[in-house]
Order: C-alpha cells, then sequence, then structure tokens
C-alpha cells in the first residue's frame, strides 16, 4: 500500500522540506499503527467473552440484568420491586419463538450479553448438548423449596440442573356463542364448526407445531410422529379440507381479536384467551374449551445462558420470581399457571377472575403432551406454508 | 485533479453500497447454494448445489407469490391514481407559499411507527370497532362492518402506507415541469387535457417511474401491512422467506427463495416496463418530432415547423425524438 503511494508535490521552502518529510512518514506511521490498534481491538472483542465468563458463587450482585424472554411476559411490579430491593436495574429484550432465541445464542457464542432466557422445556436438551446453558446454582435459589413437585424434573431436565419452570400453559379453543349457538366440546367439532358456522371466521395459531397438532390431536395420532404418511395426510387435510375457510393466523387473539370480536371461532393458548375474554365487553358471549381429546402442555423455563455477564444477579432473579407472594403477581398479570405449589389456593383466596382457564385437573393434565423437535421439523413448517397459501387464495 | 476528487466524494456511497448491499447479497446468494446440516444448523456450504433452488420452486411459493404480485401490482396502481391528483394539485394548483406546509403533512404518517400505524388500522376496521358502530348507527350498513381480513383492507393499509413514496417524487416532477411550458402550451391552442397528457405527464415521467417503482419494491417486500390487515388473505413471500430464516432455522432454503424473489421481481418490473412501452408507442408515434424533413409535416404542426425551421440541417438522417 505504501509502495503506490504518489510522491508528494508540495510547494514550500526547501528548507522546510526534510521537516515535512518527517511529518508525513510520522502521520503514515500513525494512522497503521492506529488501523493495526483497531483489527487487535476488534479480535478482542470477538474471542473476549468466552473465556472470562463468572461464575456466580453469592457474591455480591451485579448492578444490571439483561433478559432475553417471550413478548410482555412478566409482571411489570415484580420487576420493579426486584430492582429496587435488591438493585441490578433489569433489561427486556423479546423474542417471538425458540428458534430465533437460540439462533440469536448461537451465533453470538457465549457474547450474547444475556443473563436470563426462557427456553420452552423441548429444546433445553439441545441446548445443552450445543453448550448454550450453564448450570444452575442451586445453593443461590432457595426458593426452588416451593416448587410443586409435578413441574420439576421433566423428562428433559431430570435434576433441574439447567433450567426451573417459569409458567406453563395448554392449548384450546374459544368460540363466539352468538355465532355458534351449539355446544363445542372437542377439536372435532372445532373442525366441523370452522366448515360451517364459522366459515370465514376462523383463526389458527400461526405456530407450524400447533397446525399440525391441531389435526394430530384430533385424530388421536401421536403428535411428534414423523411417519411420512401422517404427515401426508395432515397435509392434505389442513390444506384441501380446513385452509378455504381460515381467515387468519394469529398467535395471540387476546390482544385484539377476542376484544374485538373479529373471529368467531379462535385457536389460543389458554391465558392469551383468558386475557381476551378478560378485556372483551361482553365476555358472556365468549366461551372457553380445553382442546381434547389429546392436546400440548408446553413449559417455559428460567435458564442462564453460558457467558452470562451478571449471574449473580441472574440467580438472585430466578430466586426472586419463585417466592410465592411473586409467583402469584407473576400469575395474576400473564394467567399462566407458574408451578409453584399451592399457588391455585393462593390464587383463589385472591379471587382472582377465571381461574378455571388457569388451573385444570389431574385427569385433564393427563392429556397434554409434550411437543418434540424432530428431523420432521423441515417439513411441519412447509405444510404450514402450504396451508397459509392455500388460505390466501 | 479534479476528476480524482470527484470520484473521493463518492467514496462514502460506494462503501454504504459495498457493506450494506453487495456484501449482504452477495451472502444471500453464497449460502442458497449451501444446505441445512442437522436439526441444530442453520446453514452449511462444504456440498455446493442448486438443490435449494429446485425445492424453492414449489407450488406454495408461486401461489404465495401470485398473491404478492396481486397486491403488488394493484396496490401500487391504486398508489398512483391517488397520489397524481394530489401531486399534481400541490405542485400547479396549490399557492406556492403553502408546499412546503403541504410537503409536511404528507410525510407527518411517518412520524409514527410502521406497525402501530398498521394496527390503528386494524383497529378502525375491526367488526366491533368505532368505524363499525357508527355507520351501523347512521344506518349506511345493516351488519357489523366486513371488511378487516379482506383483500380491501389490504389495500387500504398499502393505499395508506405507501401513498407519501408516491406523492413526493410526482410533486417533484410536476413542480419541474414549471408554469411557462403549460403557458406556451395554452397560447399555442392546447386545452387542460391536452396540455396535461401531452406536455405535463410525459415531462413528468421519470416521477412516475421513481413514484411506481419506490412503491412497488418495498411493496413487494412488505408483509406486515398484508398480514396484519389481511389475515389469511395477506399472506406474502416475504413472510416464506421469513419463516425459513426464523422458525424453520433452514437459512440455505431462505436464501434460495429470497434470491428467487429479487430475480421474479427483477422480470416482473422488466415486463410492465415492456407493456407500459407497447401501450404508450402508439401515442409516442404521434408525438413524434422528425426533423429535418420539415415541408411534409408543415401544415399541421405549427410547432414542429418551428422548431425544425430553426434547427434545419442539410439532409440529416431521420432523427427521432420522443416528446
Amino acid at each position: 500500500m505504501t509502495d503506490s503511494l504518489p510522491t508528494v508535490r508540495i510547494l514550500a521552502h526547501e528548507s522546510a522540506a526534510k521537516v515535512i518529510g518527517r511529518e508525513l512518514n510520522r502521520r503514515r506511521f500513525l494512522s497503521f499503527a492506529a488501523a493495526a490498534g483497531a483489527t487487535g481491538f476488534l479480535a478482542a472483542c470477538s474471542t473476549g467473552g468466552t473465556q472470562a465468563a463468572p461464575v456466580a458463587t453469592g457474591g455480591p450482585l451485579e448492578s444490571k440484568l439483561s433478559m432475553y424472554t417471550w413478548g410482555d411476559y412478566d409482571a411489570p411490579d415484580v420487576l420493579e420491586a426486584f430492582t429496587s430491593e435488591l438493585g441490578p436495574k433489569i433489561t427486556l429484550s423479546s423474542f417471538n419463538s425458540n428458534e430465533e432465541m437460540i439462533s440469536k445464542l448461537v451465533a453470538a457464542k457465549g457474547t450474547s450479553g444475556f443473563d436470563i432466557v426462557v427456553p420452552t422445556g423441548t429444546f433445553i436438551p439441545q441446548m445443552v448438548e450445543n453448550g448454550l446453558l450453564q448450570k444452575l446454582n442451586h445453593d443461590l435459589i432457595p426458593n426452588l423449596e416451593h416448587m410443586d413437585a409435578a413441574f420439576v424434573g421433566r423428562a428433559w431436565d431430570p435434576e433441574n440442573d439447567y433450567s426451573i419452570c417459569k409458567a406453563w400453559g395448554t392449548t384450546g379453543f374459544v368460540y363466539d356463542k352468538t355465532v355458534i349457538t351449539r355446544e363445542l366440546k372437542d377439536w372435532n367439532d372445532f373442525l366441523d364448526a370452522a366448515q360451517n358456522e364459522a366459515s370465514g371466521k376462523t383463526s389458527l395459531l400461526d405456530d407450524p407445531a400447533e397446525l399440525t397438532g391441531l389435526y394430530f390431536w384430533a385424530n388421536g395420532v401421536d403428535w411428534n410422529t414423523t411417519d411420512p404418511a401422517e404427515l401426508d395426510a395432515a397435509e392434505d387435510y389442513l390444506v384441501n379440507t380446513l385452509a378455504p375457510h381460515v381467515s387468519a393466523f394469529d398467535s395471540y387473539p387476546g390482544g385484539a381479536a377476542i376484544p374485538q370480536a373479529t373471529h368467531a371461532l379462535l385457536q389460543a393458548w389458554n391465558g392469551d384467551a383468558r386475557i381476551g375474554i378478560l378485556e372483551s365487553g361482553d365476555p358472556d358471549r365468549w366461551q372457553w374449551v380445553l382442546g381434547s381429546p389429546d392436546t400440548e402442555i408446553w413449559m417455559d423455563n428460567w435458564a442462564i445462558p453460558t457467558g452470562a455477564p451478571n449471574p449473580e444477579a441472574a440467580h438472585a432473579f430466578i430466586n426472586y420470581v419463585l417466592d410465592p407472594e411473586n409467583s402469584l403477581a407473576e400469575l395474576d398479570y400473564i394467567g399462566y399457571h407458574t408451578g409453584v405449589a399451592g399457588i391455585e389456593e393462593a390464587a383463589q383466596a385472591a379471587e382472582l377472575p377465571m381461574l378455571d382457564l388457569v388451573f385444570f385437573t389431574p385427569e385433564q393434565i393427563e392429556t397434554m403432551n409434550e411437543g418434540a423437535v424432530t428431523e420432521a421439523q423441515a417439513r411441519i413448517v412447509e405444510i404450514w406454508n402450504a396451508t397459509k397459501a392455500a388460505a390466501g387464495e | 485533479m479534479s476528476k480524482r476528487s470527484g470520484a473521493a466524494l463518492a467514496i462514502p456511497a460506494w462503501a454504504w453500497l459495498l457493506i450494506f448491499f453487495v456484501a449482504p447479497v452477495a451472502m444471500v446468494i453464497w449460502f442458497s447454494f449451501g444446505y441445512k446440516p442437522g436439526i441444530f444448523g442453520t446453514h452449511a456450504n462444504d456440498v455446493l448445489s442448486f438443490d435449494r433452488y429446485a425445492e424453492a420452486m414449489s407450488p406454495t411459493f408461486f401461489a404465495t407469490f401470485q398473491n404478492t404480485l396481486w397486491v403488488g401490482i394493484a396496490g401500487t396502481l391504486l398508489c398512483l391514481v391517488v397520489g397524481l391528483p394530489v401531486a399534481y394539485w400541490m405542485a400547479v394548483k396549490a399557492s406556492p407559499a403553502r408546499r412546503g406546509l403541504l410537503v409536511a403533512l404528507v410525510m407527518v404518517p411517518f412520524w409514527t411507527n410502521f406497525l402501530v400505524r398498521t394496527i390503528g388500522w386494524q383497529v378502525i376496521l375491526a367488526p366491533e370497532g368505532w368505524l363499525s358502530t357508527t355507520l351501523q348507527q347512521v344506518g349506511l350498513i345493516g351488519g357489523p362492518l366486513d371488511i378487516l381480513y379482506t383483500r380491501g383492507a389490504v389495500l387500504l393499509g398499502v393505499v395508506y402506507n405507501y401513498l407519501p413514496l408516491m406523492i413526493l417524487p410526482l410533486f417533484v416532477a410536476f413542480d419541474r415541469v414549471g408554469p411557462p411550458l403549460r403557458e406556451a402550451s395554452k397560447d399555442l391552442g392546447a386545452g387542460k387535457w391536452t396540455t396535461f397528457f401531452r406536455v405535463t405527464l410525459p415531462l413528468a415521467r421519470p416521477g412516475v417511474v421513481a413514484g411506481v417503482l419506490l412503491v412497488f419494491i418495498p411493496l413487494m417486500g412488505d408483509y406486515i401491512t398484508a398480514t396484519v390487515l389481511g389475515g389469511a388473505k395477506g399472506n406474502m413471500v416475504g413472510q416464506l422467506v421469513a419463516s425459513q430464516f426464523q422458525t424453520a432455522q433452514n437459512w440455505a432454503l431462505g436464501s434460495a427463495m429470497a434470491v428467487l424473489l429479487i430475480i421474479v421481481i427483477m422480470l416482473t418490473v422488466a415486463v410492465g416496463a415492456l407493456v407500459v412501452w407497447l401501450v404508450t408507442l402508439p401515442f409516442r408515434s404521434r408525438n413524434r418530432l422528425v426533423i429535418g424533413d420539415a415541408a411534409n409535416a408543415a401544415p399541421a404542426r405549427p410547432v414542429t415547423t418551428a422548431i425544425a425551421a430553426i434547427r434545419s440541417r442539410p439532409a440529416p438522417a431521420d432523427e427521432e425524438v420522443s416528446a
């Protein structure tokens, strides 16, 4: 690069030539030094984080806490109370899918800067296998003892080494009794009403697994099947039979669709359906039905990613929200069971509304299956896209 | 010296293009030849193939693309039809003192976030929304308003969100035509409509082209307007690409779809330009100005004769200038 620079021609006194020449050389050297320094700095940035990740040992809390979670998933009061009681200032970022969160953690290679992430249980084994999560220090989370035994030690993390239940929920549907006057009881009724009274006024969850799930749950097929014949049958039904009657794919109908009555039949998660019905001007018009004969159970979990810069604060926060009182405040805000023991009685004592959409009987829980990420994922996304294309015609 | 410093002025622009356009597009093209290595990987490029393109060219892609194209073309035409008179009025009829204010008013919607504006329309158009209840009370409609989640709602949202992008280049183009040419046209006996279609509009053509491209191209990639207001009817191809990157975690297939989309949009624009060129061919040949052959053209066209007389040269080849 230096060789290609043209000779400098300057009009100046002869005696000044030497000084100017030296100055030019010095500047060139400085600019090189700056460039080299910048390269070194950038290189340091790209690898620095993974080496010196602190580990939580019960030391003083850091001043910050960065959470990466689902949108609008924590009670603002609880977050504010944590900061005012214990100090760390909380920064929230949100994701729309586990895949999105995982791809960000993978791309950052331990330098994402997040202290807490909230993955769904079925994604945890792969995250652990790929070194995305660090082990929790149970000594720093004494409130773990408040957890209901039914919601700890799930198959994907038997010892809760990496995760603790944040909230769990299930899938069902809501219908407008002024449009559908008969009683709907299960997924088959849902599919039948979608093609009759609610044709053109049906909304489905905008999520590939919930879409194929709708067909598999109704027909008693294993939700996590990878059998190509079953998947083909699901595609044929969803694309050719159901899609022409579908008017929207909406993962959060509780936000607008139920209060504004834009649809008559809506597949929804229980907590979201509850919010929608509570915010509706005419709650009696809506009926919630838990999906049956089978439906899903999903469980989102507190976890700490590898390389978290503020692990002490992260442990302190997880411990803080597991406190039964704070947990009840969280439940009141998000409308999902937090997995803390005795919370059902506490919620009833606090007279929270519509608890039948939050708590389920053991018999009902028996019909809820956990999803799995399998090699059929690409195929399921393909079916989802084909169904959306067919519904748009 | 001047040439070199001129090139230096362009360095920021070239750097910008290289870093934010050429490099990302090159990466997308590179990824599109790779594959998805496993459930957890997003892309790998150790084996290169065209297989992803074969996968991308599915009936789903073309059905979705057809829907997208419909929204793109109908939305652009509607913006043009609505925006043209507004821009003409702003540039020609409105008082010059108010023009700055009018341009600012056109920009006002941009002060609010795109998504928030669109969701605002969702609230307005809802069957239980205030528009619906008001119309029912007045007695204009019998039942609840049934426009949300239809293509009509999509077009409404598109016109609302993209109209400023159409009006501004048109306004500049009409403004640059200037009053003297319109006056000259009037003096030579042309009516209002003739002046508009044979003088003003042809001279404003670059503005029309800029406006159409500014609306059409972003619209083809936008899926927020369409999904929020159209529901299932607003299924756009941009969403298909997004689903491969975010949900399926298949960057290779998503990239192949993106490249395919770029190619198909370029083809569409080329076909559109060709159609416009063919349709306007008769008009342009009518307005054709033949220089140097003044004798034949003399009786009917005073303007042509005048120019031809000024510029007449000994026996030139037939030069064509489109008016």
